[in-house]
C-alpha cells in the first residue's frame, strides 16, 4: 500500500479516545493530591453535587481530546522536503523539521495505546532532550508506511556511503589493541582522584546503615554520644585530626577499589579508525568511539598525577536521544603522555595545541572570593552577634574554611585559561584537578556571549561555546577579543561544510 | 586546481556580530505580555482580597499587604517593559542573532548549516493580535535554541521558510 502523506491528516478516529485518556491520566495527576484532600477532608459528600461534578468535568476533557484531535495534523511537504506537525487549541505550534535531519523514527505501543489498537510515532532528530515530533494515534500500517517515507533520505545516504569507499573486501579486520592500562596505572588513579565521589559514596552509605540500625532497635546507636564522650577526654583539635586522618583513608580504600572494579583490564584498540574501548572486574562494558561524533574531548590532571605522569581523559560525543544524554560521556582512566597523544591522534588526526592565551580579569578572582567567603562569613558574624554568642567558641573552624576557600579560588583563577589556535579552542579550569576542554571550531552549534553593562567600560565579558555534547563557558575575558573569535568561528563554520556528527 | 587559493584571512575584515543593527519585537506584543500580567495580577488581587476578608489575625497588616502588592506590580509591569525593550533580533545572510537581557545582555548566534529544525507558536492572545513566535532548535540543547517571540505571523512564516530553505542549501 502506497499512503500518500503530503496532504494534511488527521490521526486515526479512534484518537480522540487517546488523547482523552492521556489528558485525564494528566489531569489525574495534576490534581490527585487535591482530589485526595477534598475526598477525606469532607467527611459529608453529597453524591448529588459529585457525581454530575465528575460527568461534566469528564465532558469537558472530552471536547478538549475532541479539538486537539481536530487541531492535530501531520503531512510531509514534498516541495520544502519537510515533515510539518500542526498541534494545539488555544495555543497553536507548528513545527517543521527537515527530512535529512531526522535520525531516529520510533513505532511505540503504550498501555492505552494497545488497549485501543493504535500506535504512537515518534521523530527524533540529533541534539534537543524532548521529542521533536510525536503522533499518538495512528494506525500500526499507517505508522510504518510513514516511518519509510521518513527515512528514505536516510538510506539514500547510508546507500551512497557504502558505495563509495573502497571496494576491497577488508572490512572484517582484527580489532588491534594498542593501549592497556595496567593494574599499576589504575593504583595510582585510585589515590590520586575522584575524592569528592567516594566521599558521596561513603555519606550515602553511612546514612543507610544509619537508618538500617535506627530501624532495627528503638535506640540510636551513633546519637552523638560516643563522639562526646570521646572529644570531652581530647582536646577538640585533636579529635577533629584523628576522624580527617581516617577519613582519608578510609576515602583512599575506597576509590582503589571503585577504580580497579571498574576499570580493570582497560583496552583501547583501533577498529576502522573507531575507538573501541573494554573494561570492567565483574561486568564487562564495551564502547566505541566515532571520531567524527566526537564533540568535547576533557584531559584532567592534578599535581599527584602530574607528578606521576598519568592523566584521565573524557569524551563526550554527540548525543541523539533524550535517554542517552547523561550516558555519552567515555572515561579513560589513566594514560601517560605518550598514549594521551596517540588517542588525540586518532580523534582529531592530529595533536591539537594550546595558541593564543587569554585570561579572565582579575574582577574574576574578586567576585569568587566575595561569593565564596565574604557572604558565608558575615552570615557567620551576624548568627554570631544577634543569636547565638556561642558561635564564636568555633572561630577556627571559619578561619580554616577562609584559608581552603581562598586557596581554592585562587588556585581555580590562576588555573583558567582559554586558548585558541586555528582549529581548536582549548579552555583551562579546575582548582586542582585541571581540565583542558578541547573542541573543535568545526563542532560549534551556537555562539553566546554575555556582559554585564558595568563591564562595558573595563570591556569585558562572558562566552559560551554550545556543541552537541554540551555547552563550554569562559567566563569576564576581555571582550574585544572575544567578539573577534566570534566573527571569526562564525566564518569557519558559516564557509566550511564540516560534518559534525 | 588552478582556481585554488589559500590567502590569509583578515580578521578586522570579517563581519562583525556586533555591529548588527537588531530588529525590534513588535510593539503589540508588549500589549499581550500586559494582558497576561494583567491576568495573574487579578488573580493574585482576588486572592489577597479573600484572604485579607475572611482572616481576622492579619486586619492591621491590610494597607501594607496592598501596598506591597502595588509596589510589585508597578515594578513587574517596569521591568516587563524593559526586558521587551531590550529583545532583537537579526538574520544575516548566515546565521541568526537574538539579544535579550536588563542587567546582563546576552546575544546568542546561530549559524544556518546547524539549524535542525524550526517551530512556529501562536498564543491565544498573540493570534488575536496576529503573532507568533519562531523557536530555531539546534543540536546544542536547550541552551543553545533561539526564541523569537512578537513577530508578525506573515513574517514568521517567512522566516521559517526563510530558514528552512537556508537549511536546505546547505544539505
Amino acid at each position: 500500500m502506497e499512503a500518500l502523506f503530503n496532504q494534511p491528516q488527521r490521526q486515526s478516529k479512534v484518537g480522540i479516545l487517546v488523547m482523552f485518556f492521556y489528558t485525564l491520566q494528566k489531569f489525574a495527576r495534576a490534581f490527585f493530591p487535591i482530589i485526595l484532600i477534598f475526598f477525606f477532608k469532607s467527611e459529608k459528600l453529597n453524591l448529588f453535587y459529585v457525581i454530575p461534578g465528575i460527568l461534566v468535568s469528564l465532558l469537558i476533557l472530552g471536547i478538549f481530546a475532541y479539538f486537539s484531535y481536530l487541531n492535530f495534523t501531520f503531512f510531509i511537504d514534498e516541495e520544502n522536503n519537510e515533515f510539518v506537525i500542526n498541534d494545539g487549541i488555544f495555543n497553536k505550534t507548528k513545527t517543521a523539521i527537515q527530512l535529512d535531519k531526522i535520525q531516529q523514527v520510533n513505532v511505540n505501543q503504550s498501555f492505552i495505546q494497545k488497549i485501543i489498537g493504535v500506535y504512537a510515532l515518534e521523530v527524533d532528530t540529533a541534539g534537543s532532550a524532548k521529542k521533536e515530533g510525536s503522533i499518538k494515534a495512528i494506525s500500526h500500517q499507517l505508522a510504518l508506511a510513514l516511518k519509510s517515507r521518513l527515512l528514505e533520505n536516510e538510506k539514500k545516504i547510508i546507500l551512497d556511503e557504502n558505495a563509495a569507499p573502497d571496494p576491497e573486501i577488508v572490512l572484517i579486520e582484527e580489532p588491534k589493541p594498542f593501549i592497556k592500562i595496567g593494574l599499576l596505572t589504575l593504583l595510582k588513579i585510585g589515590i590520586t582522584s575522584n575524592y569528592l565521589r567516594s566521599i558521596g559514596l561513603l555519606l550515602l552509605f553511612y546514612s543507610t546503615i544509619q537508618e538500617n540500625l535506627r530501624n532495627f532497635s528503638e535506640k540510636d546507636y551513633l546519637d552523638g554520644s560516643q563522639f562526646e564522650d570521646y572529644f570531652s577526654k581530647q582536646s577538640l583539635l585533636q579529635g577533629i585530626l584523628t576522624v580527617g586522618l581516617v577519613l582519608i583513608f578510609i576515602v583512599l580504600i575506597v576509590n582503589i577499589i571503585r577504580t580497579v572494579v571498574k576499570f580493570y583490564d582497560f583496552t583501547i584498540s583501533k577498529q576502522k579508525g573507531s575507538l573501541l574501548l573494554s573494561f570492567g572486574l565483574f561486568n564487562s562494558k564495551s564502547t566505541i568511539i566515532k571520531p567524527e561524533k566526537v564533540q568535547i574531548t576533557t584531559i584532567t590532571r592534578n599535581f599527584f598525577q602530574r607528578k606521576m605522569d598519568i592523566l584521565e581523559i573524557k569524551i563526550q560525543q554527540a548525543t541523539s536521544g533524550e535517554v542517552e544524554a547523561q550516558k555519552n560521556i567515555t572515561e579513560i582512566p589513566g594514560c601517560n603522555e605518550t598514549e594521551k597523544n596517540e588517542i588525540l591522534k586518532l580523534i582529531f588526526n592530529t595533536i591539537p595545541q594550546k595558541g593564543v592565551m587569554m585570561k579572565p580579569n582579575w574582577r574574576r578572582l574578586v567576585f569568587s572570593l566575595f561569593l565564596g567567603i565574604v557572604i558565608p562569613l558575615s552570615v557567620y558574624f551576624g548568627f554570631g552577634f544577634y543569636l547565638e554568642p556561642l558561635a564564636f567558641n568555633y572561630a577556627f573552624l571559619a578561619v580554616g574554611y577562609t584559608i581552603f576557600v581562598a586557596t581554592i579560588v585562587f588556585f581555580g583563577y590562576r588555573n583558567n585559561r582559554l586558548f585558541v589556535n586555528n582549529d581548536y579552542i582549548i579552555i583551562q579550569s579546575g582548582a586542582w584537578d585541571v581540565d583542558n576542554r578541547i573542541i573543535e571550531i568545526g563542532k560549534i552549534q551556537a555562539l553566546s556571549t554575555s556582559q554585564l553593562f558595568w563591564h562595558k567600560t573595563p570591556d569585558i565579558g562572558s562566552l559560551t561555546i554550545h556543541t552537541a555534547g554540551g555547552d563550554v563557558q569562559f567566563s569576564l575575558g576581555n571582550f574585544t577579543t572575544i567578539k573577534q573569535y566570534v566573527n571569526l568561528w562564525l566564518y569557519d563554520v558559516e564557509t566550511k561544510n564540516i560534518n559534525w556528527m | 586546481m588552478e582556481h585554488f587559493t589559500n590567502n590569509t584571512i583578515d580578521i578586522a575584515q570579517l563581519p562583525r556580530f556586533e555591529a548588527v543593527v537588531f530588529q525590534k519585537l513588535q510593539p503589540d506584543y508588549l500589549k499581550v505580555l500586559i494582558i497576561n500580567r494583567v491576568i495573574i495580577f487579578t488573580i493574585l488581587a482576588v486572592a489577597i482580597g479573600l484572604a485579607t476578608y475572611f482572616i481576622k489575625e492579619i486586619i492591621t497588616f491590610v494597607p501594607i499587604i496592598w501596598g506591597g502588592f502595588t509596589l510589585f506590580v508597578i515594578l513587574s509591569l517596569f521591568v516587563l517593559r524593559i526586558s521587551f525593550l531590550k529583545k532583537g533580533f537579526a538574520f544575516r545572510e548566515h546565521d541568526v542573532l537574538f539579544k535579550s537581557g536588563i542587567i546582563a545582555i546576552n546575544t546568542i548566534i546561530i549559524p544556518y548549516n546547524r539549524v535542525q529544525h524550526v517551530a512556529l507558536h501562536e498564543g491565544w492572545l498573540s493570534r488575536y493580535f496576529g503573532l507568533a513566535q519562531v523557536e530555531i532548535f539546534t543540536a546544542g540543547g536547550n541552551s543553545s535554541d533561539i526564541e523569537i517571540p512578537g513577530i508578525e505571523k506573515e513574517q514568521a512564516e517567512k522566516i521559517k521558510q526563510l530558514l528552512m530553505g537556508k537549511i536546505q542549501q546547505q544539505l
